[in-house]
C-alpha cells in the first residue's frame, strides 16, 4: 500500500521500506526518533526533503493532497476536539467530501464503543478517554483504507488506555483497516500490532515480526531500548 | 467662546511632568530621563504637525489631502507591519487594507454630506480612522499569530481529515475576528456614559454646540467601528493562507515562512 524509498526529512534518514494492505504495524524507537515525523509523511502534513513515496503503487504527489488525507487516517496524540458537539466532530470530514448523508453517526459511536446519547455532548464536557474515542470515530467517519496512530493512549491512564486498546482491537479486525501505530508501550504493541519497525537515530534498524523483534531483538540498538 | 491658551500659561504644563519626574526620582524607577525625553518629543511634535496642518489647511483640498493623508498611510502602514514582520506580503496587504478603508469611509462623509472636503476637517477625521484601523490590524496580526500557534493540533486535526486550509482556518479567523471586534462594540456601548470620547469634548471646548459636537462625535465613532471592522476583517482574510504552503502544509517555523516570502 505505501513504499519508502530512500525518504530522508529529519531527523530521519534514508528510510526504506513497504508496507502492504492489512499489515498492522506498530512503529517504536526513543524519543526523537523520527516517529511522529514518519507518521506525516503518510498523509503529507510534511513532505521529505529527499527520496520517494508511493501510495496505492504511484507516487504520493500523484494523489489529490484531500482525497490522500482522507484515505489515509491520522489520530493524533492529543484528540484535538473542534468546538461543539461530538455530532459536529464527526460530521466535519465526511461534510468536506459531501459524504455526511451516507454515514451513520450512531454507528461510529458504536465502533469506538459510545453510546448514541454522545452525539449532542459538546466535546468540552467529555473526560480524556471519551474525547480520544471521539476523535478516532472522527478519523473513522472518513473511512480511511489505513489508519495512521500517534500513541493514542499516551495521555491517558492505565485503565483508559486499556479501554481504547479494546476498542482499537476489535476495530481493526472488524474493519479489516491497514494500521501504522506508534506507541512506546510494548504490551500494547504486542496486542495489537504483528510487524513492527524499529527507528533508531533517524534510520529503520529493524522491521520484522513483533513477537520475534521484542522476544529475540537481533540489533544492539533495539537490546538497550527494550531494557529501557 | 473658544477659549485661548497663552504660551505662558502652557509653561505651566511642565508641573504635569515634574510629577511623574519626581516620582521616577524618589521611588527609583530609572525613568527620568525617557519621561523627560518623550515629554519634549511630544511637544515638538505636536507644535510641528500644527504647523504642517496650518500649512496644509491653506493649500487647495485636492492637493492638501492626498498629500496628508498619504503620509498617514504609509506612517500606519510601517507601523502596522512590525507586529507581523516575518509574514509574506505584510506591507502590501496592509497598504491595501488601509487604502480601501480611507477612501470608503471617505467616500460616505462626502457621498451623504457629513463632511467637507476641506483639509481642516478631512484630516483629522481621516487620521482618526487610520489610526484606529491600523492598531487594529496590528492586534489582529498578533492575535492570529497566537491563535495559529495555540491551536496548531486542531489545524492539523483539520488538514488531517482532508480540510482545506480556509476551511482548516475557520475557527482561527473566527476568534480573530472576534477579538478584534468585541472592544468596539464595548466602546460603543458605553459611548458618553464612561468618559465623553476625545473628539466630543475637543469641539464642545472649541466653543462649538453640544448636540453638534455630538453629531460629528457619531459621524466619527461609527466610522472607526466600521473601520476597525474591515480593517480586521481584510488582514485576517489575507493574511491566514501564508500560514500554510502550496501543499495544503502548515508552516511551522519562521524559516520555513521567510523562505515563502521569496
Amino acid at each position: 500500500m505505501f513504499r519508502f524509498e530512500n525518504v530522508s526529512q529529519p531527523p530521519l534518514q534514508h528510510v526504506s521500506f513497504t508496507i502492504e494492505e492489512r499489515d498492522k504495524v506498530i512503529l517504536f524507537g526513543p524519543s526523537g526518533a523520527g516517529k511522529s515525523t514518519l507518521l506525516y509523511l503518510f498523509n503529507r502534513l510534511r513532505d521529505p526533503e529527499e527520496g520517494s513515496i508511493y501510495f496505492q503503487g504511484d507516487p504520493i504527489e500523484d494523489h489529490p493532497i484531500s482525497s490522500l488525507r482522507k484515505k489515509v487516517g491520522l489520530v493524533l496524540q492529543a484528540p484535538h476536539l473542534f468546538p461543539g458537539t461530538v455530532l459536529d466532530n464527526l460530521k466535519y470530514g465526511p461534510a468536506l467530501f459531501n459524504e455526511w448523508d451516507q454515514r451513520d453517526p450512531k454507528k461510529l459511536l458504536e465502533y469506538v464503543q459510545l453510546p448514541s446519547s454522545f452525539l449532542e455532548r459538546e466535546v468540552d464536557q467529555l473526560s480524556g478517554g471519551e474525547q480520544q474515542r471521539v476523535s478516532l470515530a472522527r478519523t473513522l467517519a472518513n473511512e480511511p483504507d489505513m489508519l495512521l496512530l500517534d500513541e493514542p493512549t499516551s495521555a491517558l491512564d492505565n485503565r483508559t488506555a486499556e479501554d481504547i486498546e479494546d476498542v482499537l482491537e476489535s476495530l481493526i479486525e472488524e474493519q479489516q483497516l491497514t494500521m501504522l501505530m506508534v506507541t512506546h508501550n510494548m504490551r500494547q504493541a504486542r496486542r495489537l500490532g504483528n510487524r513492527g519497525l524499529f527507528i533508531s537515530d533517524g534510520a529503520l534498524q529493524e522491521d520484522g515480526r513483533i513477537p520475534d523483534m521484542l522476544d529475540a531483538p537481533s540489533t544492539e540498538a533495539l537490546s538497550q531500548f527494550l531494557e529501557q | 467662546m473658544s477659549p485661548e491658551i497663552s504660551n505662558q500659561s502652557l509653561l505651566f504644563l511642565i508641573v504635569f511632568v515634574l510629577i511623574p519626574l519626581s516620582l521616577s526620582y524618589f521611588y527609583q524607577l530609572g525613568m527620568s530621563k525617557s519621561i523627560l525625553w518623550s515629554s519634549i518629543r511630544g511637544t515638538v511634535q505636536l507644535f510641528a504637525i500644527g504647523y504642517i496642518l496650518t500649512y496644509l489647511f491653506d493649500l487647495p483640498p485636492g492637493v492638501g489631502i492626498p498629500l496628508m493623508v498619504g503620509i498617514m498611510l504609509i506612517i500606519a502602514t510601517f507601523h502596522a507591519r512590525q507586529k507581523g514582520k516575518e509574514l509574506p506580503h505584510v506591507l502590501p496587504v496592509i497598504f491595501s487594507g488601509l487604502l480601501i478603508v480611507e477612501v470608503s469611509v471617505l467616500f460616505m462623509w462626502l457621498a451623504f454630506d457629513m463632511v467637507e472636503f476641506a483639509p481642516s476637517e478631512v484630516i483629522p477625521m481621516s487620521g482618526m480612522v487610520i489610526g484606529n484601523s491600523m492598531v487594529a490590524m496590528g492586534l489582529s496580526l498578533e492575535r492570529m499569530k497566537n491563535e495559529f500557534k495555540q491551536n496548531n493540533g486542531q489545524l492539523l486535526a483539520a488538514l488531517s481529515l482532508g480540510a482545506e486550509p480556509k476551511q482548516a482556518s475557520h475557527l482561527i479567523v473566527r476568534n480573530t475576528l472576534n477579538a478584534a471586534l468585541i472592544p468596539n462594540v464595548d466602546r460603543i456601548k458605553t459611548i458618553g456614559l464612561v468618559q465623553l470620547p476625545g473628539m466630543m469634548t475637543g469641539l464642545i471646548l472649541g466653543g462649538v454646540d453640544p448636540v453638534m459636537a455630538i453629531k460629528y462625535q457619531l459621524v466619527i465613532s461609527l466610522s472607526i467601528f466600521s473601520s476597525v471592522s474591515i480593517s480586521a476583517m481584510f488582514v485576517t482574510i489575507f493574511m491566514y493562507r501564508y500560514f500554510f504552503n502550496e501543499h495544503k502544509q502548515l508552516i511551522e517555523s519562521e524559516e520555513e515562512m521567510e523562505s515563502q516570502r521569496s
